[in-house]
C-alpha cells in the first residue's frame, strides 16, 4: 500500500507532493527568516516602537514612516502586475501566456498578504488596529481607510480568481489518489469539466477580470494619492505621483513574475511547460513599463533640479547630492542598465532567462529604493517650518521584521507549488473517468 | 457654542519656554515631547544679526489635514475648535503626523513609565513611594484620566499609552473647567492669549481686532485657530539655536 | 493692568482681593460653564491649593501649589503676587520634579572615606550627625569663634535665621556676593548710597541702556528675572527704546533697538566717552550737580577736598568748601547760592578747582574715537547713544506722579553683572555718572537703584578708610590689599593656601556650608580643591549632594527644598509694596528638615539656643521682635516651632490672622499698596536722596590709595583706588596674542546657577554646556558647528594655563573676538549630570589680575580655542 501511494503520488504532475531536499532546505531557510521576523516583532510589541529607527518629524528630527511603509508600497506594487497579467490573459485569452497565469495570481495573493501584514507591523497598536480600521473606518482617509478596504476587497477578488481558475485542474488532480486528494476534491468542488461548466467558467472569470481592472486602478491611484495629496510634505504633493506609482508597480511586478517564473520552471522539471517566448513576452512587458517609468523619472529629475522653494531645494539636494544620493543614483542605475539590456535582447530577438532574472532582481531592488526615497526624505528634509534636518535609519528590528515577511512569502509560495500545479494543466490533459 | 483661539504675541515673547514646561507638567507628556515648542532663531551675519522667537503649539486648524487623513476618527475636530486625539481609538499609524504641515504631533514611542525621565529618576524608590504611591510622574494629573466634552473621550493630556499619537489639546481639561491653558497661564509676559472668538467682546476677539495678525504657513490652507501678532513668518534661512534635547 | 485682565477676564476684581482660584477662571457663556461643570465629576481625590513661593530662583515668585490628597501636582504663579502676577518662568514650573527626586539627600550622612575625592557616606540619625557637628564646632569656638567659617551662596527669602545663627555662635561669615555683583553694590553705596546696582524707572523711562543685562534670560538689578521683562514689555509698548550693550545679542533676543557689541571688559572706557559727549553737548543738569553731588567741592592740588569745620564740640563736622558764583567767594557747601562747577580759583595760596572741573578735564581725552578703539564699537555708535541719552533726558522737565511733582528724566541704565569685570567697581561708578550728569538719578522715568531710597550704612563708612597694618584676619578686612572688602571666598582660599604672602596668621578650622557650592559655582575650582582640604571639619547643609559636599563634607545635613517655612519674602515689583512667606506645600520629604529647624536643633546641641544672645534671642532681633515689637517676641527658653516664629512675626506686622493669613491661598500676599513716589524717587525722598551727597569725586578712594602705598602694597592692589574712574587695560590683555578670544559666561533662562542642571525637565530644554563662537572666527580655525573644541585660558600674571573641552555652537550674535560659555554645568553628583560638560569656572582664574580692587571676582579671561579634545 505504502509503495503504491508513493508511486501514485509520484505520478502527480509538476512534482506536486514530491518534497525534494533542495525544496526542504529552501523552506527551512525561509522559516528561519520568518522566525527572526516574529522575534523582532514581539520585541517591538513589548517595549514599543522605540525599538525601531523611526521618530517624530519636527523637533525629534526623525521620520515617522520608514522601511515598513516602504515595503507596503512595494508589495502592493508587485501584486498589481500579477493580477493585471492574469486578468489580461483571461480577457484576451492569450493562450501562449496561460502557463504563467496561475503563479501570477499566486504572486498577487502573497504580495497582498505581505502588504497587509507590513501595515499591521507599522501600527503602534497593531491588535487594536485590525479592529478599529474597520470598526471606525473613515473611507475619506486615502491610506488606511480606502486603502485597507481596497486591499481587503482586492485580496478577496484575487483569491476567488485563483480558486475558480484552478477548479478544472483541481478536478484533474483529484483523480490521483494522494494525501492531497481530499484537498483537491474540495477545490474542484464537484467540477466535472462538462462543456457547459467550462463555458460558465470562462464567463465568470471574464467578468471577474473586467471588474478587477478598475478596482486595481483605484487601489494604486489611492496609493499614489496617499503621498500625492499631502500639502504637509514637500516632494509628495503633485499629481504625477499616481501614474508614476503604477508604472513602477508594473516594473517591479513583472520583474517578480519573471523571477518566480524561472523558479517554477526549475521546480516542475519541464521547460516545455513554460517556453522561451513566455519569457520573451514578459521581457517585452517589462521593457515597456520600464520605458514609461524612466520617462516619469526624468520628469521628476527635472523638477528636482529646478526645485525653487527653499524646502524643496533642501530636499532635492539631499536626494541628488546629500545623504540619499547613493540610494537615488543606485536605483537609477538598477533601472537604466536592465533597460538597456532588455532593449538589446529585444533588438537581437534573443531572450536569455538568466539575464531576465538578473534584470528582474535589479529592478525590484530599484523599486524598493525608489519607494524608500518617496517615503523617507520628505520627512527628514522636508519640514515646512525650519526645523533642523532629521535623520532616519532602520533598526535591526525593522530589518528583522521585513526579512520575516519575505520568509513568509517564500513559505507560502513554496507550499503552494507542492500542493497544486503552479502551471495550469493543458487543455489536452483530459479528466479521466475512473473505472 | 464657543470657538476657541490662541494668539501668540511675538512683540512680547521672551523665548523663555515657560509655556513648554507648563505644558509638559500639566499634561504629563513624556521625555522629549514638546507640544509647545519655542523656536529660537538667529538670522544674518555679525554684526547685522537678528534674533527671533516663535512659540509653536498645535494650530487647531479648522481645515485640519490631520483630521482628514485619520483612518479611525481618533483625531477629530470639535465644534468649539479644539482638534483632539482619542488615545483609546488611535491605532498609531502616524498618518496625522505626516499630514500635518507644522510638525506638532508626538507619538508615544515608549511605554508611559519609561518615558517619564526614568533614565535618571527611579520613581519606584521605596522612600518616595510613600509620598507618590509610585506614580510616574509623581505629579501625575488626575484630570487626564477623565472623559471630556459631550463626546466623552479621554482626550486630555498625554502619556496615556504606548503606540498612540498625542499632541497639544488646547488643554481641554482646563478649558472645560473654565481655566486658561497651562502655557497661556504661565507666560510671564502675556505673549500668549486665549479665549472665545465667537464672542466679539471677549478680550481675545478685541485683541485680534486691534492688531494685525497672521497665520503660520498660511499657504497650506489649514485655517489655523492660532493667530500670530508681530514678528514675521520664519524663513528657511533662519538658523535654529539652543534646540532642546528632543530625541528619545 | 492687562496682565490681570488677562488672568481674570471679566472677574478683574478677584485678583488683588486674592481669590486665587477664582482669579484663574475666565468668562464662558453661562451655558458652557454649566456644560463644563455638569460634565465634571472629577475623581482623583481631594483637591486643594497651598500658597508658597518659588524655591529655585532668587526672587521667590509667589506660587500656588495645586494638590490632590496632599500630593502636589502643579505649581502655578500666584495671581495676587505683584512680583510675578500669576506667572512662572521655566524653572519655577520645573522644580516640581525635583521636589520628588529620590536622588535628594534623604538622611543625614557621615563621611567614611578621605576627602578630596568622590565621597563615601553612611546614613546617620539626626542626633548623631548634629552631635558630631556641634562637638567639632564647639571645640574650635572655645578657642576662637572667628575660626569657625559659615559660608552661604545665593540665598532665597530673608536670611534672618542664618544671620541669627552666625551671631549666636560668633563665627566668621562669607557670602556669595563677590561672585555676584558686590563690586557694583559697593560702587553705588559709595557713589549714591543705595544698596543695589542699576535699573531704570520702567514706568516712565523712554530710553534705556541695557548694559550687560541678560534681558531674556536672567536677573538684571536684584531680581531673578521675570519682573523686569514684564516692566520692559509694557515700557516698549509705550515706546521706550533700548540700546543693548553686550558682546552677545542672545541676551536681548529681539528687544535691542540698537546693539552695541562691546569688547568684554571695556565698559569703563565707553562710560567715560559717554560722559565726554554729554559734557561736550552740554547735556548737564547743573542744579542737580550743584545741589546733590560733590561736583562743586573745591579740590586742592593734593587731590583732597578743601574743607572747613563747622559746628562746635561733638556736632563739629568737616564740610567741603565751594566757590559761590553769586558772591565770588569760597564758602562752605550749603551756604553758597550758586556753587561753581567749573573754573579754577585761588584759595589760601593754592589753586583749587571744583571737582566737576577736574572730572571734565579727566574725560577731556575720552573722545568717542578713543573709546571706539578700545571697545570695538564705532565712534558714531557712541555719539548716537550719547546724544539720544542726553536728548531723551528732557533736562529741566518735571512730572506729577501720584500727586507728587518729581523731576522727570526718562533715561536710565539696567546693569548688574557689569560688576563682574576686573575694573568692575570703577566701571559701575563711571556708568552711574552718565545718568548723574543729566540729573536722572532718582528722577521719574530715570535712574533707580534700590527699590526705595534707603541709604546703606556703608555710605558713611566709606567717607574714610582706615587701612590697618598686618597681621590681617583671613578675610583681609581693612587690609592694605582691599580697603573695600566684603568677603571673597576666592581670596580666602588663596590666603589659606599661602597665609604668609598675605600676612595672615590665623586660618579658619571648621566650615559650615549652607546653600553654597563653590566647586562648580565659583571660580576657581583649583583653589577650592586645595583649600577646602585644609579644613579639619566641614558640614554641609543642602538638599542635594553638592559637588562641594561630595568632595569635602564630613557631615551632610539634608535640607528640605520647598517643603519648609521661609521668609519674610519681599514681593515688591518696585511699584507695589508687598510681603509674603514660603509655606510648605507638603511635609518635608524623606528625613529632610527646613534650615530653621536645623539651626535650632544644632544650637540646642551646641548649647547656644536659649537665653540672652542665644539663637532664639538673635531670631527675635533679626525679625525686629524687639523694642516696640517686643510684645511679639518668641520665648527664648523653649524651642518654638518654625510656624510659631512666623506667626509672631506676622502678628508684629499688624496681620491679625498671624501665620494663617499666609497659609490661606485667598490671602497669603500682604499687599501694602502702591510704592509712594516719596519712597521711590531720590529727589522727593525725605531728606532728598536720603541725605547722601552723591560722590562724583571719590576723595576717600584716593586717600585709601595713599595709605595702601605707604604700607607698601603693590600697584596691582592700589591702581584702581582713584578719585575718578580711570581707564586702564585689563590685566588679561597682557596674555600672548594666540590667546585671541575673551571668554565670557552668562546665565541661561532654563538654569539657576549650578542648582538646577540636574533637574530633568530643565536639562531636557538646555542639555549641557557649549562654546558660543562666531562662525567667522570658527571657520578660520577650521571649527565646524558641533565640533569638539578645547578652550585654554591663560593667566597673564602667573602664566598658568587651564583648559576644558566642549562642543562649538555657531553663534552669529557674538563678537568674533569673544566666546561664551554658560556657567550652570560641570556637576557630577546627580545621574542627570552625566555628559553635561564642564563649567567655565574650571578655567577662570581667581586672584590678582582677575578680581576687582574690592576683592570681587572677574568673569573674564583670554583664551585660545582649538579643534579637538576629550569631552
Ligand atoms: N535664569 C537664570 N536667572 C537668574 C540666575 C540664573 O542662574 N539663571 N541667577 C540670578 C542671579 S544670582 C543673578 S546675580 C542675576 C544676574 O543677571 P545678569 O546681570 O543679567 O547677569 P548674566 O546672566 O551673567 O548676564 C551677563 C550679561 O553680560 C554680558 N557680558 C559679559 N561680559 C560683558 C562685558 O564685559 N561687558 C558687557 N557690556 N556685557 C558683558 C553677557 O554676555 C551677558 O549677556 O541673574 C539672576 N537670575
Ligand atoms: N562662571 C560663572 N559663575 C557664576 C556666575 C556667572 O555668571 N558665571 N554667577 C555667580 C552668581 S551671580 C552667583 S549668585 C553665584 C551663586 O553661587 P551659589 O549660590 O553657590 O550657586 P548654586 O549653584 O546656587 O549653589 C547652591 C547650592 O545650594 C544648594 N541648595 C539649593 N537649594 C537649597 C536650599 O533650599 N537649602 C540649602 N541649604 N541648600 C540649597 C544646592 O544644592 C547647591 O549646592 O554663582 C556665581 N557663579
Ligand atoms: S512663556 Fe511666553 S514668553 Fe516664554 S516662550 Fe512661551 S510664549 Fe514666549
Ligand atoms: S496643526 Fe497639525 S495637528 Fe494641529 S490641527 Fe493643524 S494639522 Fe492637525
Ligand atoms: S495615528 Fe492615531 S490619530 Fe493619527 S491618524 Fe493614525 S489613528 Fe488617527
Ligand atoms: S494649550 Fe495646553 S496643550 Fe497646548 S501647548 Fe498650551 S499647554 Fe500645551
Ligand atoms: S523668576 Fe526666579 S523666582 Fe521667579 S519663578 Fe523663575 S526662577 Fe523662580
Ligand atoms: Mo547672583
Amino acid at each position: 500500500m505504502a509503495t503504491q501511494t508513493n508511486t501514485q503520488t509520484s505520478m502527480l504532475p509538476q512534482g506536486v507532493g514530491r518534497l525534494t531536499t533542495t525544496w526542504k532546505l529552501a523552506m527551512a531557510g525561509s522559516f528561519l527568516l520568518f522566525a527572526v521576523g516574529v522575534f523582532a516583532f514581539v520585541r517591538e510589541l513589548s517595549t514599543g516602537m522605540i525599538e525601531t529607527g523611526m521618530r517624530n518629524v519636527g523637533t525629534m528630527g526623525g521620520a515617522s514612516w520608514g522601511l515598513y511603509i516602504t515595503m507596503v508600497v512595494y508589495f502592493i506594487g508587485v501584486s498589481f502586475a500579477g493580477i493585471t497579467i492574469a486578468a489580461l490573459i483571461r480577457l484576451f485569452n492569450l493562450r501562449h501566456l496561460r502557463p504563467i497565469a496561475r503563479f501570477a495570481e499566486l504572486l498577487t495573493v502573497v504580495a497582498l498578504i505581505l502588504g497587509a501584514l507590513a501595515i499591521i507591523v507599522d501600527l503602534g497598536q497593531p491588535l487594536r488596529g485590525v479592529v478599529n480600521l474597520f470598526r471606525y473606518a473613515r473611507p475619506q482617509s486615502p491610506f488606511f481607510g480606502t486603502f485597507s478596504l481596497v486591499i481587503a476587497g482586492y485580496l478577496v477578488a484575487s483569491l476567488i480568481y485563483l480558486y475558480l481558475g484552478g477548479r478544472r485542474d483541481a478536478a484533474i488532480m483529484a483523480q490521483y489518489p494522494s494525501r492531497l486528494q481530499r484537498f483537491h476534491r474540495w477545490w474542484a468542488a464537484g467540477y466535472r469539466d462538462t462543456p457547459e461548466e467550462r463555458d460558465r467558467h470562462r464567463q465568470t472569470s471574464f467578468w471577474l477580470a473586467v471588474t478587477i481592472i478598475p478596482l486595481l486602478v483605484i487601489a494604486h491611484s489611492t496609493l499614489g494619492f496617499v503621498f500625492g495629496l499631502q500639502v504637509g510634505r514637500p516632494g509628495w504633493y503633485g499629481t504625477l505621483q499616481a501614474p508614476a506609482f503604477v508604472a513602477l508597480a508594473g516594473v517591479s511586478g513583472i520583474g517578480a513574475i519573471i523571477i518566480v517564473g524561472a523558479v517554477v520552471r526549475r521546480i516542475v522539471h519541464d521547460k516545455s511547460r513554460i517556453d522561451l517566448d513566455v519569457f520573451a513576452a514578459l521581457g517585452k512587458f517589462l521593457l515597456a513599463f520600464l520605458l514609461v517609468y524612466l520617462y516619469f523619472m526624468s520628469v521628476e529629475l527635472l523638477t528636482l533640479l529646478y526645485a525653487t522653494p527653499e524646502v524643496e531645494k533642501q530636499l532635492s539636494d539631499a536626494l541628488l547630492l546629500g545623504e540619499y544620493a547613493w540610494i537615488y543614483w543606485g536605483s537609477v542605475a538598477l533601472l537604466v542598465i536592465p533597460g538597456l539590456g532588455l532593449l538589446w535582447q529585444a533588438f537581437k530577438r534573443r531572450w536569455n532567462v538568466g539575464w531576465l532574472v538578473a534584470f528582474g532582481i535589479a529592478v525590484n531592488l530599484a523599486a524598493i529604493g525608489k519607494r524608500y526615497l518617496i517615503v523617507v526624505p520628505s520627512q527628514t528634509h522636508g519640514t515646512l517650518l525650519p526645523y533642523e534636518v532629521g535623520s532616519y535609519s532602520p533598526s535591526w528590528v525593522e530589518y528583522g521584521v521585513v526579512l520575516g515577511l519575505l520568509g513568509l512569502g517564500a513559505l507560502m509560495i513554496g507550499t503552494f507549488v507542492k500542493v497544486f500545479p503552479p502551471i495550469p494543466l493543458r487543455e489536452d490533459e483530459e479528466v479521466m473517468v475512473d473505472a | 457654542m464657543a470657538k476657541y483661539a490662541m494668539v501668540v504675541d511675538l512683540n512680547r515673547c521672551q523665548g523663555c519656554r515657560a509655556c513648554t514646561e507648563a505644558c509638559k507638567i500639566e499634561n504629563n507628556t513624556g521625555q522629549s515631547m514638546f507640544w509647545m515648542h519655542v523656536f529660537r532663531f538667529e538670522d544674518g551675519e555679525f554684526p547685522d544679526t537678528r534674533m527671533s522667537f516663535l512659540p509653536r503649539p498645535c494650530q487647531h486648524c479648522d481645515n485640519a489635514p490631520c483630521v482628514k487623513v485619520c483612518p479611525t476618527g481618533a483625531r477629530f475636530k470639535r465644534e468649539d475648535g479644539l482638534v483632539l486625539t482619542d488615545p483609546d481609538r488611535c491605532i498609531g499609524c502616524r498618518y496625522c503626523e505626516l499630514a500635518c504641515p507644522y510638525g506638532v504631533n508626538y507619538f508615544n514611542w515608549q511605554t508611559p513609565e519609561a518615558s517619564q525621565y526614568s533614565d535618571v529618576i527611579d520613581w519606584d524608590d521605596p522612600d518616595i513611594q510613600s509620598a507618590t504611591g509610585g506614580l510616574s510622574p509623581p505629579y501625575r494629573n488626575p484630570d487626564l484620566d477623565e472623559e471630556w466634552g459631550s463626546e466623552r473621550r479621554r482626550t486630555a493630556g498625554g502619556n496615556h499609552d504606548k503606540g498612540v499619537m498625542e499632541k497639544c489639546t488646547f488643554c481641554v481639561q482646563r478649558v472645560e473647567q473654565g481655566n486658561l491653558p497651562a502655557c497661556v497661564d504661565t507666560c510671564p509676559v502675556t505673549a500668549l492669549r486665549f479665549g472665545d472668538v465667537s464672542d466679539a467682546e471677549s478680550p481675545v476677539s478685541q485683541f485680534i481686532r486691534e492688531n494685525e495678525t497672521w497665520h503660520l504657513l498660511e499657504e497650506a490652507g489649514t485655517e489655523p485657530s492660532v493667530f500670530y501678532v508681530g514678528g514675521k513668518p520664519p524663513s528657511h534661512s533662519y538658523k535654529e539655536v539652543e534646540r532642546p534635547k528632543a530625541r528619545v | 493692568m492687562q496682565e490681570i485682565s488677562r488672568r481674570t477676564f471679566v472677574k478683574g476684581s478677584a485678583v488683588v482681593a486674592g481669590g486665587a482660584v477664582v482669579a484663574r477662571n475666565f468668562l464662558f457663556s453661562p451655558s458652557e460653564v454649566v456644560a463644563a461643570e455638569s460634565g465634571l465629576a472629577l475623581q482623583g481625590g481631594v483637591r486643594d491649593v497651598v500658597p508658597t513661593t518659588c524655591w529655585i530662583g532668587k526672587q521667590d515668585c509667589g506660587m500656588l501649589a495645586h494638590r490632590v490628597d496632599g500630593r502636589v501636582i502643579k505649581f502655578e504663579g500666584h495671581p495676587a503676587n505683584p512680583r510675578n502676577n500669576g506667572t512662572l518662568c521655566p524653572k519655577g514650573q520645573a522644580q516640581i520634579i525635583s521636589l520628588y527626586d529620590p536622588n535628594r539627600v534623604k538622611t543625614p550622612l557621615i563621611r567614611t572615606n578621605g576627602k578630596g575625592g568622590t565621597g563615601e557616606f553612611r546614613t546617620a540619625t539626626w542626633d548623631e550627625a548634629l552631635k558630631l557637628v556641634a562637638d567639632n564646632v564647639n571645640e574650635v569656638r572655645e578657642r576662637d569663634p572667628k575660626m569657625v567659617l559659615w559660608q552661604k551662596g545665593r540665598s532665597k527669602a530673608k536670611g534672618f535665621y542664618d544671620d541669627a545663627f552666625v551671631k549666636a555662635i560668633g563665627s566668621s561669615k562669607l557670602g556669595h556676593g563677590a561672585y555676584c555683583s558686590d563690586a557694583g553694590y559697593r560702587a553705588l553705596e559709595y557713589t549714591i548710597g543705595t544698596h543695589a546696582v542699576l535699573h531704570p524707572d520702567f514706568r516712565y523711562c523712554n530710553y534705556m541702556l541695557s548694559w550687560g543685562w541678560n534681558i531674556t534670560n536672567a536677573g538684571g538689578n536684584k531680581f531673578c528675572w521675570l519682573t523686569w521683562p514684564q516692566h520692559m514689555i509694557k515700557a516698549r509698548e509705550r515706546g521706550m527704546k533700548i540700546a543693548h550693550i553686550d558682546p552677545r545679542l542672545r541676551s536681548a533676543g529681539p528687544f535691542a533697538d540698537t546693539w552695541l557689541a562691546i569688547r568684554p571688559g571695556t565698559d569703563l572706557a565707553l562710560a567715560l566717552a559717554l560722559c565726554h559727549e554729554l559734557i561736550a553737548l552740554d547735556y548737564l543738569d547743573r542744579p542737580y550737580l550743584r545741589t546733590y553731588t560733590n561736583a562743586p567741592f573745591l579740590v586742592g592740588e593734593d587731590g583732597m577736598i578743601v574743607k572747613t569745620t563747622v559746628g562746635e564740640g561733638d556736632d563739629a563736622t568737616d564740610v567741603g568748601l565751594v566757590w559761590d558764583e553769586a558772591t565770588s567767594a569760597v564758602v562752605p557747601f550749603g551756604e553758597a547760592e550758586t556753587p561753581a562747577l567749573e573754573g579754577s580759583y585761588d584759595f589760601e595760596g593754592q589753586e583749587v578747582r571744583p571737582a566737576f572741573e577736574i572730572f571734565k578735564e579727566h574725560v577731556a581725552d575720552s573722545t568717542p574715537e578713543w573709546a571706539a578703539d578700545l571697545t570695538g564699537l564705532t565712534a558714531d555708535q557712541i555719539r548716537r547713544v550719547a546724544s539720544d541719552f542726553g536728548e531723551n533726558a528732557l533736562i529741566g522737565s518735571t512730572l506729577v506722579v501720584d500727586g507728587v511733582e518729581v523731576p522727570h528724566r526718562p533715561v536710565g541704565i539696567m546693569a548688574y553683572h557689569m560688576a563682574q569685570q576686573e575694573l568692575g567697581f570703577q566701571t559701575i561708578r563711571a556708568m552711574v555718572m552718565v545718568p548723574m550728569l543729566v540729573g536722572a538719578v532718582g528722577a521719574a522715568g530715570g535712574q533707580l537703584s534700590d527699590f526705595t531710597w534707603k541709604i546703606d550704612k556703608r555710605y558713611a563708612q566709606f567717607e574714610k578708610f582706615e587701612v590697618e597694618d598686618p597681621p590681617y584676619d583671613f578675610m583681609l578686612n581693612n587690609s592694605k590689599y582691599f580697603p573695600i572688602n566684603t568677603g571673597f571666598p576666592g581670596i580666602v582660599a588663596k590666603v589659606m593656601l599661602d597665609p604668609e604672602r598675605y600676612e595672615v596668621e590665623q586660618l579658619p578650622e571648621v566650615a559650615i556650608l549652607h546653600m553654597v557650592n563653590p566647586l562648580t559655582a565659583f571660580p576657581s575650582q583649583a583653589e577650592y580643591m586645595e583649600s577646602y582640604e585644609k579644613f579639619k571639619f566641614v558640614a554641609v547643609i543642602s538638599p542635594w549632594l553638592s559637588e562641594t559636599a561630595d568632595y569635602f563634607a564630613d557631615v551632610v545635613l539634608p535640607a528640605a527644598t520647598i517643603e519648609k517655612y521661609e521668609g519674610p519674602i519681599s514681593a515688591t515689583n518696585q511699584y507695589v509694596e508687598a510681603t509674603t512667606l514660603r509655606i510648605p506645600p507638603m511635609e518635608p520629604l524623606f528625613e529632610s528638615k527646613g534650615e530653621i529647624d536645623i539651626y535650632m536643633d544644632l544650637c540646642e546641641e551646641m548649647g547656644t539656643l536659649y537665653g540672652e544672645g542665644g539663637y532664639l534671642d538673635q531670631v527675635n532681633k533679626a525679625l525686629g521682635l524687639v523694642d516696640d515689637n517686643a510684645a511679639f517676641a518668641i520665648a527664648t527658653d523653649t524651642k518654638p516651632t518654625v510656624r510659631e516664629i512666623f506667626d509672631s512675626w506676622a502678628l508684629s506686622q499688624g496681620i491679625d490672622e498671624g501665620i494663617a493669613f499666609f497659609e490661606d491661598p485667598n490671602q497669603s500676599v500682604f499687599v501694602k499698596g502702591p510704592m509712594s513716589p516719596n519712597k521711590m524717587y531720590g529727589y522727593v525722598f525725605d531728606p532728598p536722596f536720603g541725605g547722601a551727597l552723591h560722590r562724583l569725586y571719590g576723595e576717600s578712594l584716593l586717600d585709601a590709595q595713599r595709605q595702601m602705598r605707604d604700607k607698601g602694597a603693590d600697584e596691582i592692589y592700589w591702581q584702581d583706588y582713584t578719585a575718578l574712574p580711570t581707564w586702564r587695560a585689563p590685566t588679561m590683555d597682557a596674555s600672548p596674542d594666540d590667546y585671541e578670544f575673551y571668554l565670557i559666561s552668562y546665565h541661561m533662562i532654563e538654569h539657576k546657577q549650578s542648582r538646577s542642571s540636574f533637574v530633568p525637565l530643565l536639562a531636557e530644554l538646555a542639555p549641557g554646556t557649549r562654546l558660543d563662537i562666531n562662525p567667522l572666527s570658527a571657520s578660520r580655525l577650521g571649527i565646524a558647528d558641533g565640533d569638539v573644541v578645547t578652550v585654554e585660558s591663560h593667566n597673564a600674571i602667573t602664566g598658568e594655563t587651564r583648559s576644558l573641552a566642549t562642543t562649538a555652537a555657531y553663534c552669529d550674535g557674538i563678537r568674533p573676538d569673544t566666546v561664551g560659555v554658560p556657567h550652570h554645568f560641570g556637576g557630577w553628583t546627580h545621574p542627570q549630570n552625566k555628559g553635561q560638560g564642564a563649567s567655565p569656572n574650571e578655567i577662570y582664574f581667581v586672584g590678582e589680575g582677575y578680581m576687582t580692587n574690592t576683592a570681587d571676582q572677574a568673569f573674564h579671561v583670554k583664551v585660545k580655542v582649538s579643534k579637538g579634545g576629550e569631552l
